[in-house]
């Protein structure tokens, strides 16, 4: 159905058509995935596909958008509830549920135009940006934690686009060999990262004004690489100072020959992925 | 079987303008895109772009039947290079207008002469022909053991702006 008077026609004449066509990616369905989902289905993005294993539980009941208490007790999926907060928005959504950790189902992430990252480990997110390079999808990674230091509380966070040809995570300084070290050291001991639903709301918001810049830009400043720090504590959203420093820098983490596309690519993979059709994994379609 | 072609936006326009710098005789230029396939789901294929391979000034023979024809040490460079990386090989020429451009029944004929060549020495990986405009591009997909060309169904310039500059509704 087409929306007249929408109040978004500055995005181009067209744009219902352009946003229709684009099949995205969410990772991760928590409180920032499910706030992706929400202004996606409002936006009027064609396919959206939604990745999480988990179900929902007690303790995500202060941030996950779209969540009843009936979804506690029942254990619902988190794909479930993105899949029924989209299509009460608009129900032409086309959704796409993945039960399962992206990995487990890449075929399908592969297949999307961008990636949205809503993950909680710095190893998982350099495994998402690797596999996007690979297939030359831009990722847009958000995160926030909370630091205590001395008596008080510190409340941090992230934008980051990551574009093919452009600078990685690993460029801006965010995804770091001691940092991953640090992560996998204290595996098993660390206890649940804290979050807060308002947070994933200001970083999702701003994830999604970058997602928009890039699919119905509506000025000529074209940014391939975006790092916005926020400091919660401060109310601030900021570009990050490091951009200054890497401009005119290339990004030497994923270039080269042979660093796209499948290194093991035969016919026979491909048969693979077609047999991959698991019922689990549904598109609902209106 | 569905068919997505990506190229980068930086290589999209570095091959738009190599295809319209002027030849001394050829009245249009063509070239080829070393590309590297991967699976999606549903049996679909994604096809991208690495890198653009221009055909040299000298390796175009004078033809009164087309724009541009490639003579014989152009086309064994092409093979060359999809032998030596294992790359799937691309032919690229542009029609200089707005809108999606179609392949005339000669560009269909003569990319159906030599796109089985490229099987001989990389016979894995799927081959094809693009066919581009100042916004836009159609493409074909030929799939090994596949006889007939696949029509490509969505192409994709990925960067900022990110365009599907082709789209075919399934």
């Amino acid at each position: 159905m087409s929306l007249h008077n929408n109040r978004q026609e500055f995005l181009g004449l067209n744009h219902e058509d352009v946003l229709g066509r684009y099949r995205v990616a969410v990772v991760g369905i928590g409180g920032g995935g499910t706030h992706f989902s929400q202004q996606l289905a409002h936006i009027g993005i064609g396919t959206v596909c939604v990745f999480d294993p988990d179900h929902m539980a007690e303790n995500n009941q202060n941030r996950e958008v779209g969540s009843t208490e009936n979804d506690i007790a029942d254990r619902t999926l988190k794909v479930d509830i993105a899949e029924r907060l989209m299509k009460g928005i608009r129900s032409s959504t086309k959704v796409v549920k993945v039960p399962y950790r992206w990995q487990e189902r890449a075929e399908i992430l592969r297949g999307c135009h961008i990636v949205f990252g809503c993950l909680d480990s710095f190893s998982d997110r350099a495994e998402l940006e690797v596999a996007c390079r690979r297939y030359m999808q831009p990722l847009i990674d958000i995160g926030m934690d909370v630091h205590s230091v001395g008596d008080e509380y510190v409340i941090g966070g992230q934008v980051i686009l990551s574009m093919p040809g452009f600078l990685c995570m690993r460029c801006v300084g965010f995804i770091r060999d001691d940092v991953l070290f640090k992560e996998a050291s204290r595996y098993g001991a660390a206890g649940p990262r804290a979050q807060v639903i308002w947070p994933n709301g200001v970083l999702a918001s701003a994830a999604v004004g970058v997602f928009m810049q890039l699919v119905t830009p509506w000025h000529k400043l074209h940014i391939s690489t975006v790092c916005l720090e926020y400091d919660g504590n401060a109310q601030t959203l900021l570009p990050s100072n490091r951009l200054g420093a890497l401009q005119g820098r290339v990004c030497l983490h994923f270039s080269g020959e042979n660093h796209v596309g499948d290194p093991f690519w035969s016919p026979e993979n491909q048969s693979h992925a077609e047999s991959v059709q698991d019922d689990q994994v549904q598109a609902v379609q209106q | 079987m569905n068919v997505v072609f990506r190229i980068s936006r930086d290589l999209f326009k570095s091959v738009q303008r190599d295809l319209v710098r002027p030849h001394h005789f050829a009245s249009e230029r063509v070239g080829f895109l070393a590309c590297r396939p991967g699976a999606l789901a549903h049996g679909a294929i994604v096809i991208l772009a690495q890198s653009f391979h221009s055909i040299a000034d000298d390796d175009y023979v004078e033809s009164d039947l087309v724009g541009a024809m490639m003579g014989s040490a152009a086309i064994r460079k092409a093979l060359q290079i999809a032998y030596s990386d294992r790359v799937s090989m691309f032919h690229v020429h542009m029609h200089e207008h707005f809108g999606r451009p179609s392949f005339s029944s000669l560009d269909m004929r003569e990319s159906a002469v030599f796109m089985p060549d490229f099987w001989h020495v990389c016979a894995s990986h799927p081959h094809g022909a693009l066919v581009l405009s100042k916004d836009s591009a159609t493409g074909l997909c030929w799939y090994p053991e596949v006889r007939h060309p696949l029509p490509i169904g969505e192409i994709v310039v990925v960067g900022a702006p990110m365009e599907v500059i082709s789209y075919v509704s399934a």
